[in-house]
């Protein structure tokens, strides 16, 4: 069952982590991609795929910082790790590898 | 900080999730929904933010359930899996049958579990008590009328004589009511605040070793030891005092004759939960009173308290109710003889003077007595009525479900028969068949929920309830009730397909030669028969309940009761009234101006009085005291005698009867005229009172009941004994050529405040419409009409759904015949003539077992009501075509389409 590559929606989820920074967690992670993706995204989505990866070992995870507006409950933030860096270079390389492969296209024709 | 949260998410969704959701995801799970709700809230507006909310949480229940069948495979879960997936499949191919299924079952179970939850709350009443099983009101019979009546009112020397004769009592406490005393607080220059209170009551200091209510401040041993000491609830400390702490701070009441008392607030209670049946604001001890509680005199006849009795632990009821009845006997003599000139047997005129005890928890819903006055009180009636609708609707949907499931699944035996010859075996057929039935009722449930969730701040407002479905779906019995509901119903509707089918041979199946079975249409029909009875009968019956309302608001009671403005609290002007009452006549808005010592539908007051013939009978007589204005005002109809008239120096000593009362005096049948005749009182006291006059019967009470004798008294009268005492009012008859509009009335009745202000400025000022007040003592019944009305509604939409689905099957069904004719020449109207009769044939047989129904239950329910509205023929007429045209309309569409069906399509398999 240990699939270690990268399905899409797990990129996408693991590269808003990035950009975040310090502030990924739920909610933030889900406008994130929301916001670069141009989908709406349900929480239940992120929240599995966030654990998913994390299970993978390309995330870690601890809680931390509450505040009022979520009936001061604490958040799970959210951090990637060194194989998920790792993983997110791996595809990044395959994809540019392949589209250079694709045979120049002649837009006007 | 959590003042700061500013909205409330579902509650139910929250506890959903939590039961399924690992506690270690609980908070960020949480912590991200909550923010997500708030933000939603602010840009997309509450409705969405809810909506979303619920989806989120589905949506991680699904990924985060802890049940795990989402996740584990293995051969069981490979199993369940491919259950659902059969489930869905044919879910989706019948899309039609499902939805109607689901659509019925939620409906019938919505609003089953409603009216579930208002029985509910209406028969659990005081059960907050700790000792409440100890708990026993003492009640006697009516002394003042009726003997054979239980009262719930004792006199306070019932209680004394209990605590020295009989050691089984712990405790002995009292309540009486003291209702429409004003009470002021003055701040220290600042504003007076000041209310008339009426849930203010006198009780024993021992109170609180009987019953358990909830101290905030203070302390139940002490609180009500000093004279003069009150505890109130929590909001009614806050109308008087704000937020400042209210221990030790003084409250000024008015006592009843008129001179200023100041009481010290010495505790604060919780607000008195909403199922007591003893609703208080505030409470005094008893000893505040101490001359009028300890002259002696009348204490067995002075009936304004009720008795509340704790017994030991571990004693027998039946013994100490039998010994109890020494008690009266022994003690009360005294009272009668010095207050009646009666001996004890005399006054009683052999009834016997029976203690009964009464346990807490059955007092609120019991009719033995009706009426109590420290609280509301059950309306057994009401709950019975809706427990049965309840349990019809169910019944409705049900048999819906069933019949649906049995008769959709006739079209799977073609896949019952592969299934056979691939290697099936008849056990997992039949678990396959259960557990769709099953999934199909756990999905209804839910829905179920959710529509109730949806309907209870509706229901709450018709019903005056404060309903919570959560803490209703935490009760043992109602997970129990919810969950044999689901297994039942699921087995029972898939138990038949399951059975028949899994045991039918594949080679016969394959070929189709299967038909649905000729021996369950006959109790399909039979069902459909039920259900249109059930929902025609109470049709008829919600529209006579509602007919009774509005011909008891119609009703004339005598004089014309519209346009007659009340003001409230005269008695605390005192004799300064009549300046008043002289102000307001010159006012041109007002035709008459009268007083009274109460006002129709609300004269309570009354005594026992005979005729000067030594043989005459004791007959309890309503008396109300009134000016010879008021009964010009309420126009009544001399027949016989005048009206007062206080140029005559007697006049003022002089009754007016109304002729219920002269036929109860026995006088008509004798002689010609009453007029002139001598009344007692027959407590002894010699005083008689001269007829002077006799007006027609009017109804000076809720036209529930039939017209009572009654007296009229003017208030100048200083031979009564509560000459000038008790609550009085001026009644304005306002003039419809000058008051046309809201505006003028506002006008008028700031006009009527402002006179009144510039007696005393201290005055509460409150004023009603007469006509308003007829139509409150309705407001059970009204409300209880808009409910029932819903109810039918839903049970006629349930029989229309069942109808429909059954329609579709049947057209489905007999595809091929119609096919068959059509190519032997029947036209489509005949088609669907043919078709729809075979319908309406059932409905009509409903209508005939529905009309003798109703007619009953009606006639029954009418019974209370002394005017009754005709139950009349064509009502069942209308009701009968009305239920035939909506069935014809149901199976309209099914009919039509199976009419104008090209044979070709129909006939070309096989």
């Amino acid at each position: 069952m240990k699939n270690k590559g990268l399905g899409e929606f797990e990129e996408l989820v693991l590269l808003a982590v990035c950009i975040l920074g310090d502030g990924a967690y739920g909610v933030s992670v889900k406008s994130e991609v929301e916001r670069h993706s141009g989908r709406s995204v349900l929480l239940g989505a992120v929240h599995i795929t966030l654990y998913r990866l994390q299970d993978k070992g390309f995330l870690k995870s601890e809680m931390g910082g509450n505040s009022a507006k979520r009936g001061d409950r604490r958040k799970r933030l959210f951090k990637i790790t060194e194989t998920g860096m790792q993983q997110l270079q791996t595809s990044q390389d395959v994809r540019q590898k392949m589209w250079q492969l694709i045979p120049q296209l002649n837009a006007g024709s | 900080m959590s003042s700061s949260k500013k909205h409330q998410a579902p509650r139910l969704a929250k506890w959903l999730a939590h039961k399924l959701i690992k506690e270690t995801y609980i908070e960020e799970l949480f912590g991200d929904l909550q923010e997500m709700f708030e933000d939603r809230i602010s840009t997309k507006g509450k409705s969405y933010a809810l909506l979303m909310y619920w989806l989120d949480t589905f949506h991680l229940l699904i990924g985060f359930s802890s049940i795990g069948i989402f996740k584990t495979q293995n051969n069981n879960t490979i199993m369940i899996k491919n259950m659902f997936k059969i489930a869905w499949r044919n879910a989706i191919r019948q899309r039609q049958f499902t939805v109607l299924n689901l659509l019925g079952l939620s409906i019938g179970m919505a609003t089953c579990l409603l009216i579930g939850l208002y029985v509910y709350d209406e028969i659990s009443y005081d059960q907050f008590h700790a000792k409440g099983d100890r708990i026993y009101r003492i009640n006697q019979p009516d002394i003042w009328g009726n003997w054979d009546k239980e009262s719930a009112s004792t006199g306070p020397n019932v209680a004394l004589a209990l605590k020295e004769d009989i050691p089984d009592f712990e405790e002995l406490t009292r309540i009486r009511s003291l209702r429409g005393l004003v009470m002021k607080y003055e701040e220290e220059g600042r504003r007076t605040i000041s209310f008339e209170e009426d849930l203010n009551f006198a009780v024993d200091e021992n109170f609180f070793d009987v019953f358990s209510f909830n101290f905030i401040q203070g302390s139940p041993e002490t609180a009500l030891i000093e004279p003069k000491s009150m505890v109130m609830t929590v909001e009614t400390a806050e109308r008087y005092f704000g937020y400042e702490d209210p221990i030790g701070k003084s409250i000024d009441v008015k006592h009843y004759d008129g001179t200023w008392h100041p009481y010290m607030v010495s505790g604060v209670l919780d607000n008195v939960p909403d199922r007591s049946h003893i609703q208080f604001d505030m409470l005094v001890p008893m000893n505040s009173h101490r001359k009028q509680m300890e002259s002696d005199d009348w204490k067995w006849i002075w009936t304004a308290f009720s008795t509340y009795g704790l017994v030991q632990e571990g004693t027998d009821i039946e013994a100490l109710t039998k010994k109890i009845q020494a008690v009266p006997p022994k003690w009360a003599p005294p009272t009668t003889e010095r207050i009646f000139n009666q001996t004890f047997d005399e006054f009683t005129a052999g009834n016997p003077w029976t203690l009964f005890l009464q346990p807490l928890e059955g007092i609120y819903f019991s009719e033995r007595p009706p009426f109590h006055r420290f609280g509301p009180t059950g309306n057994p009636q009401v709950v019975g009525i809706f427990g049965v609708i309840g349990i019809l609707i169910l019944l409705l949907s049900v048999i819906n479900f069933m019949n649906l499931s049995t008769a959709r699944s006739a079209n799977r035996s073609k896949e019952v028969g592969i299934r056979k010859v691939l290697g099936s075996g008849k056990k997992s057929l039949v678990i396959q068949f259960i557990f769709e039935s099953v999934l199909y009722v756990v999905i209804s449930t839910i829905f179920a929920l959710g529509l109730i969730e949806l309907l209870l701040p509706w229901f709450n407002t018709f019903t005056n309830k404060n309903l919570v479905l959560l803490t209703f779906l935490m009760q043992p019995a109602i997970i129990l009730f919810v969950l044999s509901f689901i297994v039942l119903v699921g087995v029972l509707a898939g138990s038949y397909p399951a059975l028949y089918l899994s045991s039918a041979k594949p080679i016969e199946t394959l070929k189709g030669k299967l038909s649905s079975g000729f021996k369950s249409k006959g109790i399909r029909n039979g069902l459909v028969v039920l259900q249109f009875t059930i929902s025609i009968s109470l049709i008829i019956c919600a529209y006579f309940v509602q007919k009774q309302i509005s011909y008891s608001s119609k009703l004339d009671v005598g004089y014309v009761k519209d346009n007659i403005l009340q003001i409230h609290n005269i008695e605390q002007i005192g004799f300064d009234s009549e300046v008043l009452k002289t102000k307001l006549e010159s006012n041109p808005a007002f035709t008459h101006v009268g007083k009274s010592f109460g006002v129709p539908p609300n004269i309570w007051s009354g005594d026992r009085y005979k005729t000067d013939d030594p043989e005459s009978e004791v007959v309890y007589i309503s008396n109300v005291r009134t000016d010879e204005d008021y009964i010009n005002l309420l126009g009544l109809e001399f027949i016989a005698g005048r009206n007062f008239d206080l140029h005559r120096s007697n006049d003022k000593y002089g009754i007016i009867l109304n002729e219920e009362a002269v036929k109860m005096l026995g006088w008509k049948s004798k002689d010609k005229s009453p007029i002139g005749k001598k009344l007692l009182i027959a407590s002894g006291d010699e005083d008689d009172f001269e007829v002077i006059g006799v007006v027609k019967d009017f109804n000076f009470r809720s036209v529930k009941r039939k017209i009572e004798p009654l007296m009229i008294i003017h208030h100048l009268n200083d031979r009564v004994w509560d000459y000038g005492s008790g609550i009085s009012f001026l009644s304005m008859r306002l003039n419809p050529e000058g008051v046309s509009n809201s505006e003028d009335l506002q006008r008028v009745i700031e006009e009527v405040k402002s006179a009144i202000s510039d007696i005393d400025s201290s005055i509460p000022f409150e004023y009603s419409f007469m006509d308003q007040d007829f139509e409150s003592t309705f407001r059970t019944e009204q409300r209880m009409g808009v409910v029932m009305n819903f109810f039918t509604a839903m049970a006629m939409v349930i029989a229309c759904l069942g109808l429909f689905g059954l329609a579709a099957f049947s057209a489905e069904q007999r595809i091929k015949e119609l096919g068959i004719r059509k190519v032997l020449g029947a036209k489509a109207y005949q088609l669907v003539f043919l078709f729809t009769s075979e319908f309406t044939k059932l409905i009509a047989v409903s209508v005939l077992i529905a009309s003798p129904l109703a007619y009953y239950f009606t006639d029954l329910w009418l019974e209370d009501f002394a005017y009754k509205a005709p139950i009349e023929i064509w009502v069942f007429v209308v009701a009968a075509i009305g239920a035939l045209s909506l069935a014809i309309v149901t199976i309209a569409y099914q009919s039509l389409r199976a009419a104008h069906r090209n044979p070709v399509d129909t006939l070309k398999d096989e």
